[in-house]
């Protein structure tokens, strides 16, 4: 296990993130509504050692009570509406809503449009937006950094 | 050369004497599903007898036809899925619980368990982590499971039907879309398929080729499964270290396919994947390092007890159970069944001389299912070196045979065989199926977690590690 260890302790260095600009910190909820898995390995990807999402305050929570971010995925198939519905009423306010690659943004989306509800737009606002077929992890990192700023500024006065 | 595969129609009357009499002579399941004729719906059934391929049809008429799902257990999701999709009633197959389907009444897909202390656990759509949609209902007494009722299709967005009218190019982005982790294995499977039907056959350049995308492909979803099964036991090192080789094996995959996920690298007819000499001495040296980084970390896995306590023994799946409910992939391996497409059925790629990977024990169990994919990541490295040793060009399909009406294309994937089948009228697709190695493995798993606690079905449930995408579809 030591030896592990010191090896990303190695890699770490080597990767050399920079320090975080800021303090502060967002919780994050993701939800796949009928994706291709892409994007959920690039969250997991962006959460790893070589990006690390959580050494600038970013960490994915397991419950949406819990959330600053609703991280949506996919295409929003008519059967994952209801529980993203869900999920979104259950977070408290103020949150953001982030549609995470092409089919959230109803880009290049395939599929019968009898099973399709979405894209994310049409059920809520959307705060944050990351295009990508899928995003890669630093476009995602890049994008919640981002989203660390909204925070810090007109969210704060103006809660939705 | 493979012949031609054509559809053989039987008689409603006689469909369960020949699926009888083709088990009896060793035919294996590939397959089942139903499409939409002229004359109503009819059911289709692929097999394969050694490298030869059947697809056996029969009309529904009156939208009935008898269950064969006791002649070939592993066709229970087939039969159901074929009764929502295309309202086949499968006489016998009592109950034929909804699939793909998702009705209100919770009695109409809920097993019943009933007796003293019994109660569900109810998980998901919506699961704790980044993981895909899909509800699972446990049965359960205290912490040991009873039973466990699968609903997925959460995801269900209609890709079969959105390829109905496409011409054979422009199915191939839709097989694409079905998932990502299987992106090569599901695209390489359907231009199998096409190109059958086209009468087409790879030659050699794109048979290696095709072999290197699908082998990259193989190495990134092993690192991935391995450091989800560290996560599964709560070993963050080691879920960091296979995940940092996993991304490593992506960054490899943009070098080499122009994609992380090599999207956009397969296509009828043709290759598109050419590596410089360069990229491919880099790819080498990486494939090299990969390889060894990831042995030196599966070893330590292998000395720390509290992996061997959590692995060892848990999630025990039979060689009789595995070969019958029709397991696939790395769980079938670990289980010491030798399925393996890519020597069941080398002819249109490049496995010359391969081995199966298995586990010194094919003890069935968690720590088998892991083995399986170390070892497997150890082969899939050095083989993927050897074919950059003397990088392919990108290769074409060239005309072999008239042109016909049906294709069947079949692929090893990460996570077990990939059967596309596919149907045209001229250059337009009339149905297009994708069976791949999760959607054999789902129902599995279903039967090996019963007798389990509760708290170890994380684990179990990483050691089939199985996609939802490529099951919706």
């Amino acid at each position: 296990m030591f030896v592990l260890l010191k090896r990303l302790q190695q890699l770490r260095r080597t990767v050399a993130l920079p320090a975080p600009a800021r303090p502060g910190s967002l919780a994050l909820r993701h939800v796949d509504c009928g994706s291709c898995n892409g994007c959920e390995h690039e969250l997991t990807n962006a959460a790893g050692p070589h990006y690390d999402l959580e050494r600038y305050g970013l960490s994915i929570v397991a419950s949406p009570r819990h959330a600053d971010v609703l991280l949506i995925t996919g295409t929003v198939t008519t059967r994952m509406a209801g529980p993203l519905t869900a999920a979104y009423a259950a977070m408290p306010e103020p949150r953001l809503v982030a549609a995470l690659g092409d089919c959230a943004l109803g880009v290049g989306v395939i599929g019968d449009p009898d099973q399709l509800a979405g894209p994310v737009e049409d059920l809520f606002p959307v705060d944050i937006r990351v295009p990508g077929c899928p995003p890669a992890p630093a476009t995602i990192a890049e994008a919640l950094l981002g989203a660390l700023e909204l925070v810090r500024g007109p969210l704060r006065e103006d809660a939705r | 050369m493979t012949a031609a595969p054509a559809i053989e129609y039987v008689d409603a009357s006689l469909w369960r004497s020949a699926v009888s009499a083709a088990v009896e002579r060793g035919a294996e399941f590939d397959g089942l599903y139903a499409a939409h004729t002229e004359h109503g719906p009819a059911v289709r059934l692929a097999l394969r007898q050694g490298a030869a391929r059947r697809l056996l049809s029969a009309r529904a008429t009156d939208s009935r036809l008898e269950t064969v799902v006791d002649l070939l257990p592993a066709a229970e999701w087939d039969e159901r899925e074929a009764r929502d999709t295309h309202s086949v009633r499968f006489d016998g197959h009592e109950p034929l619980r909804p699939l793909v389907a998702h009705p209100a009444d919770r009695a109409t897909w809920v097993t019943p368990v009933e007796g003293p202390d019994v109660h569900e656990v109810a998980v998901g759509p919506i699961h704790a982590g980044v993981i895909e949609s899909g509800h699972f209902r446990f049965h359960v007494v205290g912490e040991r499971v009873l039973h466990l009722d699968l609903r997925l299709f959460y995801k269900h967005r209609g890709l079969e039907l959105a390829a109905e009218g496409l011409t054979l190019a422009a199915g191939l982005p839709v097989a694409q879309r079905a998932c990502a982790a299987c992106a090569v294995a599901n695209t390489v499977a359907y231009a199998q398929a096409a190109e059958s039907l086209l009468g087409l056959e790879p030659d050699e350049d794109l048979r290696r080729s095709r072999t290197v995308l699908l082998e990259l492909e193989r190495l990134y979803n092993h690192l991935h499964d391995l450091s989800a099964l560290c996560a599964g036991i709560g070993f963050d090192p080691g879920t960091m270290t296979f995940a940092a080789l996993k991304e490593r094996a992506q960054r490899l995959n943009e070098r080499v396919g122009g994609h992380r996920f090599l999207f956009g690298t397969v296509r009828v007819g043709e290759g598109i994947l050419s590596v410089d000499d360069a990229t491919a001495a880099d790819a080498r040296r990486e494939l090299e390092s990969l390889g060894r980084e990831a042995a030196d970390a599966w070893r330590t896995l292998t000395f720390m007890a509290a992996a061997e306590d959590r692995f060892r023994g848990v999630g025990f799946l039979s060689q009789e159970d595995a070969e019958r409910w029709g397991a696939a992939g790395p769980v079938a391996r670990a289980s010491g069944v030798h399925r393996d497409a890519r020597t069941d059925d080398p002819g249109l790629l490049w496995y010359p001389g391969l081995q199966p990977a298995r586990p010194e024990q094919p003890s069935g169990d968690v720590a088998a299912r892991a083995e399986v994919r170390a070892v497997e990541l150890e082969h899939t490295c050095i083989m993927v070196s050897g074919l950059l040793a003397a990088p392919p060009g990108p290769g074409r399909a060239l005309p072999a045979r008239d042109p016909g009406a049906l294709g069947v294309g079949r692929v090893e994937s990460p996570r077990g065989a990939t059967v596309c089948c596919v149907e045209a009228a001229g250059d337009h697709i009339t149905r297009m199926h994708l069976r791949t190695g999760s959607y054999a493995n789902w129902p599995v798993l279903a039967r090996v977690v019963p007798g389990a606690i509760l708290p170890d079905f994380p684990l179990i449930n990483k050691s089939f590690e199985l996609c939802y995408a490529c099951v919706d579809r």
